[in-house]
């Protein structure tokens, strides 16, 4: 396999998890939450993921199971903001301490565990095409699973009356209430969805590449999928893209290393970071102006 | 100690505030109630781990960085910006002062190489919080997004100098800088393990808290914070007492990195300092920012934290189930202890 | 600013601080103790390196019924790790064993602030004089990697052999020289290729590291991770071959599964809890940097059992070479030559254990992969 289309393989496979976590974080910051305890969903979808699959044999029950970890940890998070109006911050961070506890606790008995987990599924026809096909179709079933989630939630978003809601939830609420929509209600289910999709994310982790659960094996990757998020201004498609990059990065070390060249693997960790911290310079004014309002009220002054 | 926290609230408050604490501790106790543990045992011997002597120290050992991550937070929280960088800037705090070490290498010594570590420190966790700052003034970036950002950099940045330039050659083979030599670390306090970093972060909380209540600064501070657009009608110059706010808070999480690296952790090396701007972000806000509550929290959740040692060497539960309960106080505490807040 | 009232910070050197925190010094260190305390950095059944500190552990509980043994998994290797020491200590604990590598320095600080306690420390080496109550252990358990090595050797058909490791530590690296001459010695076109993680247990890292190897075309993959599920699992759903580490995990690999190393502490860490209770520590040859291995009779380790596809032959290979290590000979039997063609030891040479160790800088002439600079 040539360096290249190594590391894009790479990408693809190390970027699905955080793929699922930045379109689910998108859907919420659309609606006008931010939520930094993604990272506790997709703890608790790599655990409950893994512990299912362990108990019932069957990974994609184990995947519908993170799903629900996933979306339980947002809706703790949704109760909180929503409900009882405390910062959606700090909150977020108090929820990455609540999975990272849960799940030490629930998780240390499904250490030596073992599953069936998913395996890689070669497209029939696709998988065959020179290098396409070894980038993208030769994965788990959750990876071509995304390949169909990034479409259909940029055509949710944009394009039909559920995305109208959402999108006004975040940017007119005033608007959405004269016209007698509960805004709460809306932004509750789009934290939830991003929260179930953080689960899954965490679950493809667990069942599809590393096959294993550890405590805290997330490793900062629902942080990454918010900085994609920021990357992406909440488009998905961009979203996929962040999420590869950062893929890429992580796969470029251990491929270079195989060819026999050491490589300090923190300088390229370091780049994706940069390249969306150069793309807020760069699109900075513009991206803030569209950010929806409900959105920049978070970010705005204040104090309590 | 949640008293302190309370100084100004009146007896409502603290009825409110005992009821949300009492749901959960309750809460936790059902929690470990499912794993077979007895929550009663649980939490006694919880108190007995705080309050033995080695650990009475380990909580003012742990709380020592927590105390500065949290003021580092509060500073800015004052001029209505949201620093989630106490991350990032604890640990640049303590590559800028590792540098410091490295630069001067014996040719000074003792209590003026540490001075230069503290000043290095504090300039190094200033300067990377000012990035956040200017992105903001200049290019519009909001510094919770860019703060959060720096973190992963400042962690990458010290990985990449322990793996690289400043592995210790004579060390283990495992990446770490070389150990900050005896003379130049912070000394011990009388016969316990916790270092004078300790009296920094207590001299720290009590400047902040004068000049936030008593200087012409502090008061520019909360205009801004309150409300800028009157602010900039009244003449204070907005975007400066901004940045102001951010390098006083980064400096401040740049001492809390140095206290470490030279009271306790000696070195740099993978996990320095992991997770303590998050708890010191979440210190500062459970006291409202308010300068000597957010060191009480800090020293409070410090306590909680390590209450996780006791739950496995004394309950057999994975020491990380304490984040349940810290996440539990936290949640509480947001959602139950004010007056309810407009629904964002 | 600062009071008189201060003590210094740590020992370098390690020479105990006297008289620091009144502890009755007349006893010898860890003599009458009655608990001993272990520190693991990961989880206790990882089916790897904590795994089997943490089995030695429970046998030391079994056959010490007087004693309490406290345990804490998920460490880390800062300072926070001397708390937990610390808080064991109190508990009565005055022999502590840190099983870490990167535990080295808090042991190092909280046995400098505790002489009456016996610390001793897996794996890493004490550099300076070795305070008169602390030590480190280990077992050369390159030597079974070496045999481990001749396995996969005869194994690969691509000659390419992956080792994934997290960090170019000494015993790390005599590893991955060991098992590539293990290789060499029965296939002199075999090659190891090396990945590292810098982590002991990140198993999405593993889980690239070994796809980067297997795309390479390498199909026998061995590790020096502490987990070692993850890569154990990407063997064998590659149908490649695996060499294991640390624990058994051939289930894991019914098809693939060679052979590999696994660690049984039980006698070591029971003799030196006895050592230590008899108040016989200090001046001990484990209060130095103490290693043995198939010579001396005393390994901590076993080989692990054999996977389907080992032939027979291959078996007396290993086995006459076990005898040849435990004998006159040593995987690193001269000449060994590094990878820049530099001389290691001259042909004849047989180095001794502190010899190898020390050597373990550079990796031999077949190894594919530089070491991080540093």
């Amino acid at each position: 396999m040539t360096l290249p289309i190594e590391v894009l393989t790479g990408a693809v496979r190390g970027g699905t998890s955080i793929l699922y976590a930045s379109v689910g974080e998108s859907i919420a910051e659309t609606a006008g939450v931010v939520n930094l305890g993604t990272e506790g969903s997709m703890l608790a979808g790599a655990l409950a993921g893994y512990a299912i699959t362990a108990n019932t044999g069957n990974p994609w029950v184990g995947v519908l199971a993170g799903a629900v970890a996933g979306g339980a940890l947002a809706f703790v998070h949704a109760f909180f903001v929503l409900h009882r109006g405390a910062n959606q911050l700090a909150t977020g961070l108090v929820v990455l301490f609540l999975g990272l506890g849960l799940t030490s606790l629930f998780g240390a008995a499904f250490v030596s565990r073992q599953i069936h987990s998913f395996t890689a599924w070669d497209v029939p026809v696709l998988s065959k095409i020179p290098w396409v096909g070894e980038i993208l179709f030769q994965h788990d079933p959750l990876t071509y699973l995304s390949f169909v989630l990034v479409p259909v939630t940029w055509f949710v978003l944009q394009r039909t009356g559920i995305g109208l809601l959402v999108r006004g939830a975040g940017e007119r609420s005033e608007v959405l209430a004269t016209y007698g929509h509960d805004v709460r209600l809306v932004q509750y289910l789009a934290v939830v969805t991003g929260g179930l999709l953080a689960g899954i994310g965490g679950a493809q982790l667990s069942t599809a590449y590393a096959n294993s659960w550890f405590e805290n094996m997330t490793q900062g990757r629902g942080f990454v999928a918010v900085a994609v998020v920021i990357f992406a201004a909440r488009r998905p498609l961009a979203a996929m893209g962040g999420s590869y990059l950062f893929g890429a990065a992580l796969a470029l070390s251990p491929a270079l290393q195989a060819r026999g060249w050491a490589i300090n693997q923190f300088a390229l960790d370091s780049l994706p970071y940069l390249a969306v911290i150069v793309v807020l310079v760069l699109l900075g004014k513009k991206r803030a102006a569209e950010a929806p309002e409900g959105l920049q009220k978070v970010f705005e002054l204040s104090t309590s | 100690m949640t008293a302190l926290i309370l100084d100004k609230f009146g007896v409502k408050a603290v009825i409110r505030w005992a009821l949300a604490l009492g749901a959960a501790a309750v809460a936790f106790g059902l929690l470990v109630l499912t794993k077979g543990a007895n929550p009663f045992s649980v939490y006694s011997s919880m108190w007995t781990a705080i309050t033995s002597s080695a650990s009475f120290d380990g909580v003012f050992l742990k709380a020592t960085p927590l105390i500065l991550a949290a003021l580092a937070v509060a500073v800015p929280a004052k001029a209505g910006l949201v620093n989630v960088g106490g991350e990032g800037q604890l640990v640049v705090g303590g590559v800028f002062a590792m540098g410091a070490n490295l630069a001067v290498d014996g040719r000074m010594s003792g209590m003026a190489v540490l001075v230069v570590m503290c000043v290095a420190g504090a300039v190094g966790g200033a300067l990377w919080a000012a990035i956040a700052a200017l992105l903001r003034l200049a290019v519009g970036i909001n510094e919770a997004v860019s703060t959060l950002l720096l973190n992963y950099l400042a962690i990458n940045l010290m990985t990449f100098l322990i793996f690289d330039r400043w592995k210790d050659r004579n060390g283990s083979g495992q990446p770490a800088s070389r150990p900050i030599p005896v003379v130049d670390r912070f000394p011990l306090l009388g016969n316990s393990k916790v270092h004078a970093g300790l009296l920094v972060a207590v001299v720290a909380t009590g400047l902040v808290w004068w000049l936030l209540r008593s200087t012409r600064w502090g008061f520019q501070l909360r205009v801004v914070g309150g409300n800028p657009e009157a602010a900039r009608r009244a003449g204070i110059r907005v975007g400066g007492t901004l940045l102001s706010a951010m390098l006083v808070g980064g400096a401040l999480a740049g001492l809390g990195g140095v206290a470490q690296l030279a009271g306790a952790e000696f070195k740099l090396r993978q996990g320095f300092l992991l997770t303590y701007g998050y708890v010191g972000f979440l210190a500062s806000w459970l006291a409202r920012h308010k300068p000597i509550n957010v060191a009480v929290a800090a020293v409070v959740l410090a306590a909680i934290s390590i209450t996780g040692d006791s739950l496995q060497l004394d309950s057999s539960l994975p020491a990380a189930t304490v984040n349940v309960l810290m996440a539990l106080v936290l949640l509480a505490v947001f959602g139950w202890t004010r007056v309810k807040a407009a629904a964002a | 600013m600062l009071a008189a009232a201060c003590g210094s910070n740590g020992n370098d050197t390690g020479t105990p601080a006297a008289a620091d925190g009144g502890s009755s010094s007349d006893a010898a260190p860890g003599q009458g103790s009655t608990a001993v305390g272990f520190i693991f950095v990961g989880p206790k059944d990882d089916v790897g390196y904590n795994q089997a500190a943490y089995d030695g552990a429970m046998a030391v509980k079994k056959d010490f019924p007087d004693l309490k043994v406290l345990t804490q998994e998920n460490v880390p290797e800062t300072d926070e790790a001397s708390r937990i020491m610390e808080t064991m200590i109190a508990k009565g604990a005055k022999i502590i064993f840190a099983t870490s590598y990167g535990h080295l320095d808090p042991a190092m600080k909280v046995a400098a602030a505790h002489p009456d306690v016996v610390v001793v420390q897996q794996g890493n080496f004490i550099k300076d004089t070795v305070p008169a109550n602390t030590g480190t252990y280990f077992g050369t358990v390159y030597e079974p990697v070496y045999l481990a090595g001749i396995a996969a050797g005869k194994a690969t058909k691509t000659n390419k052999l992956g080792y994934v490791y997290a960090f170019p530590i000494p015993q790390t690296i005599a590893n991955i020289d060991a098992f590539e001459l293990g290789a060499q010695s029965v296939n002199p076109k075999a090659e190891t290729y090396v990945v590292n993680t810098s982590n002991w247990c990140d198993p999405a890292k593993q889980a690239e590291a070994a796809k980067s190897l297997l795309a390479q075309g390498v199909d026998v993959l061995t590790q020096h991770q502490d987990c070692t599920g993850t890569i154990t699992k990407a063997a064998e759903a590659a149908g490649a071959m695996v060499v294991g580490y640390h624990a058994d995990a051939s289930s894991l690999a019914p098809k693939g599964w060679v052979t590999g190393s696994e660690w049984d502490w039980k006698a070591m860490f029971e003799d030196i809890v006895k050592t230590a209770l008899d108040g016989k520590f200090t001046g001990s040859k484990y209060n130095a940097n103490f290693r043995s291995g198939l010579k001396d009779g005393l390994n901590p380790f076993v080989q692990s059992k054999y996977g389907p596809s080992v032939t027979q032959a291959t078996k007396d290979l290993i086995a006459k070479a076990a005898t040849d290590i435990a004998g006159p000979g040593s995987p690193f039997k001269g000449p060994v030559v590094a990878q820049d063609g530099a001389q290691l030891f001259p042909a004849g040479k047989v180095p001794t254990y502190a010899e190898i160790e020390a050597a373990a800088t550079v990796f031999v002439k077949g190894v594919v992969g530089e070491i991080p600079k540093g």
